[in-house]
């Protein structure tokens, strides 16, 4: 089954205009590629797409390092907002951004169910042709 | 007491597949940092993974220097790590795939963008991948950047990044050149 990109894309939106505080999200490929995305206007989504990648990475990175166990995300806070990483599948990565206001505690649960809802459609079939 | 040990920042880039995250775990003294990621564009037939945010290597260098290696991702859209890494560079290498012709133009565009953004730091070109048969030879690898080679001030180093005794000699002919202008700025003031 290839990656059903509209589905990932209709979901993308669906999140961003029904979760409230919310502003922005989008999926991208470990290596820093755009998949999905419902960003604010002006904001590149490839620049997006690299930068989470990068983030991720060195968040998940900087984890193992310091003991941090299993990461579950990487936040930025800044005076405007949040931008939250974390890892959907080994195919995937999820970025969300939202205003200053939002509850942390909310936000985290309403990307989890995200990540849930997106799964199914974010694996790569690994078709072994012989 | 232990002498303050003077840190020199080693910044090496390069384009895609060059070698900088293996030049780092060539010569590294602690276990290497990468982030590198399965690669899923044009580039995963060349191989399998890329540097998605950097490397991290360090070496020891004599009794009071320590060198650390910053490894860049050599694909053009992570430039903002290009960016970050480059403006705290203390020197930089820049290698370039010698068996790979059809990406010296991409390698001449980091050596701009290193210039630019970190015009005091001194810089060396070193052609990796010497070692296999295609591999051009230096002195044709600096005409293809579009520098003359007899009036460039720039050393050039054919190597091979998987064997501990080239890196080694790359790095010292960096350090050398670091000595060299810190040597010139101090009698120059
Ligand atoms: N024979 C030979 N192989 C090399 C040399 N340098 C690197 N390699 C190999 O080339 C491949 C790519 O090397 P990397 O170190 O991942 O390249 P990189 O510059 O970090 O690539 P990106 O992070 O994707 O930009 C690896 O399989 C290395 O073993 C060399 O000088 N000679
Ligand atoms: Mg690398």
């Amino acid at each position: 089954m290839p990656i059903n990109y509209s589905a990932i894309q209709s979901a993308l939106q669906e999140f961003v205009t029904s979760v409230s505080n919310v502003q922005g999200a989008s999926i991208m490929s470990p290596d820093g590629l755009a998949i999905a995305s419902s960003l604010p206007a002006g904001m590149e989504e490839e620049r997006v797409a690299a930068m989470s990648a990068a983030m991720l990475a060195l968040g998940e990175r900087i984890g193992r390092e310091l003991s941090r166990g299993q990461i579950e995300r990487i936040l930025v806070e800044g005076e405007k907002g949040y931008a939250i990483v974390s890892s959907c599948t080994e195919d995937a990565v999820l970025i969300v951004l939202t205003d200053e206001k939002v509850k942390l505690g909310v936000i985290n649960l309403e990307v989890r169910q995200l990540i849930d809802r997106l799964r199914p459609s974010l694996t790569f079939a690994k078709t072994n042709v012989a | 007491m232990k002498a303050p040990e003077q840190i020199m920042r080693v910044v090496v880039t390069g384009p895609v597949g060059a070698g900088k995250t293996t030049f780092i775990k060539t010569i590294s003294e602690i276990e290497s940092i990468d982030t590198d990621r399965r690669a899923t564009d044009e580039m995963a037939h060349l191989k399998p993974t890329t540097t998605v945010a950097m490397d991290f290597g360090r070496v020891t260098f004599g009794p009071n220097m320590a060198l650390h290696l910053y490894g860049t991702p050599g694909q053009e859209r992570f430039n903002f790590m290009w960016d970050i890494l480059l403006r705290q560079a203390h020197g930089i290498v820049l290698l370039a795939p010698a068996h790979r012709p059809k990406d010296f133009f991409a390698a001449s565009r980091l050596l701009r963008y290193a210039r630019q953004r970190a015009p005091e730091a001194p810089l060396l070109i070193a052609a990796t991948h010497s070692d296999l048969p295609q591999a051009w030879p230096i002195a044709d690898i600096l005409p293809a950047f579009g520098i003359d080679a007899s009036e460039s001030q720039i050393p050039t180093l054919s190597i091979n990044a998987t064997a501990e005794r080239d890196v080694a000699r790359t790095l010292i002919a960096l350090v050398e050149r670091y000595a060299e202008r810190s040597n010139a700025k101090r009698i120059a003031s």
